[in-house]
């Protein structure tokens, strides 16, 4: 990994990590091969007839690339509607096609933790005790679900 | 007692961390304290058990990122008077050896010299050794990854020793905790000397909150291998610069193989206790 200005200032202060109090959503990405996981805590509001993240924390067990992922890509999250935040998820996929599975493997599970506390979000409005939704990453990086939809 | 606890975590981090900024003999002052705020956390975390309150090590993220060493000793202070006020919660003793540590300590902070703070500045130079972009981005990658993973460490063996009334173990486990003390301190200074201090985060509760002790402990023992490899990898990357920083990795490589031996006593130990 490359060390630069901005991977240090994520690294010493890694924005929104920690739980949110007043969440209403959460979901999961998980590296089955070796435990590390992330989760994503979302406050989501309805304004003029949009889903819209208005609050957005992480956690990890992972390693700092994890943290750093972690940090970048909820920074870009907060404030953005449901469909703002598919478009991001759908662009991280993108580029980390091009990039080798094992340095793709921690920003690919912060991602798809993203996609998997927006889908929470929408199950829970037909079921409010739907459990937090979970994606794992395979070895090829393509994402599956864990079944506990 | 929860809230209390969790201010004396945060208390306890923001004194440590203050303890790594300074570069005067205050350092070992700060250290000092940031001890005794850690042994008032495990006393009222002993209080929570005893009393079965639930709570786990969730806290809030502790700024640090200061210039001038007084203004994190007056945050300091202030998180100490405010846990005073919050003393009522638990047993006359340990309230009135609180009270009267915070009443000396806060004292003794309000009267520390100001100093510059360089512990945030990036530069990543480490005193007057020169290492090559290579060696200086490994040795930032290892010290933030361990830092943490030291953390980590302390708040695990902690509530396992917290909830467990084996002595064998508990030896252990209080052994594990000291050692990381130590590399926690080693490596927060270090990050501070290189301008790239940062409090480490909070920990999922399932990393603590231990269903299956064997797995746990196997798990460890693979962490600790892991960690020794990680310091051989980083002795290597600076020793053609430093054959003195690749020395002290070298160092804390070889302290890992005992913990590694303990962990393996505290195994052997429960899985014996568990056939009786």
């Amino acid at each position: 990994m490359t060390v630069d200005a901005q991977l240090i200032e994520h690294m010493m202060e890694p924005k929104n990590y920690g739980t949110l109090e007043d969440s209403n959503s959460e979901g999961l990405g998980k590296n089955p091969q070796n435990g590390e996981k992330v989760i994503i805590y979302l406050k989501v509001i309805e304004e003029e007839g949009e889903l819209v993240i208005e609050d957005i924390s992480f956690q990890a067990i992972g390693c700092s690339t994890t943290v750093v992922a972690g940090s970048m890509i909820t920074q870009e999250a907060k404030g953005l509607s449901f469909h703002g935040a598919t478009n991001l998820i759908t662009a991280t996929m993108k580029i980390l096609e091009k990039v080798p599975p094992e340095d793709a493997a921690c920003s690919e599970m912060v991602a798809l933790a993203l996609k998997a506390s927006m889908e929470t979000y929408t199950l829970r409005q037909t079921d409010k005790d739907h459990p937090s939704v979970t994606y794992q990453i395979t070895n090829d990086c393509t994402p599956k679900e864990e079944g506990n939809q | 007692m929860k809230a209390l606890a969790i201010s004396m975590h945060e208390a306890w981090l923001a004194t440590l961390m203050a303890g790594f900024m300074s570069k005067t003999t205050s350092k070992q002052k700060l250290f000092d304290f940031s001890d005794i705020l850690f042994r008032h956390f495990t006393w009222i975390e002993e209080e929570m058990v005893v009393a079965k309150e639930g709570y786990d090590y969730n806290r809030e993220a502790v700024p640090i990122k200061v210039e001038k060493l007084s203004v994190i000793l007056h945050n300091i202070i202030q998180r100490l008077n405010q846990i005073d006020l919050q003393l009522a919660v638990v047993s006359p003793d340990l309230s009135h050896r609180i009270t009267h540590d915070i009443k000396y300590i806060t004292g003794v902070l309000a009267q520390l010299p100001d100093e510059e703070v360089t512990a945030f500045n990036t530069l990543r130079k480490l005193d007057d050794i020169e290492l090559s972009s290579e060696a200086t981005d490994a040795l930032t990658l290892f010290l933030f990854e361990e830092s943490y993973k030291e953390y980590e460490l302390i708040m695990i063996y902690n509530y396992l020793k917290a909830h467990s009334s084996d002595a064998y173990i508990n030896r252990i486990f209080q052994i594990l905790v000291d050692e990381s003390f130590f590399h926690l301190k080693s490596f927060g200074d270090m990050m501070a000397k290189m301008g790239i201090l940062g409090v480490p985060r909070t920990i999922f509760k399932e990393m603590y909150q231990v269903e299956d002790i064997e797995a746990f402990f196997l798990a460890g023992i693979d962490e600790e291998l892991a960690a020794k490899e990680e310091c051989r990898k980083l002795s290597e990357a600076v020793g053609s610069n430093s054959p003195q920083l690749a020395q002290f990795f070298d160092f804390i490589n070889n302290q890992e193989n005992y913990h590694i031996s303990l962990m393996k006593d505290a195994l052997a130990h429960w899985e014996k206790d568990k056939n009786v």
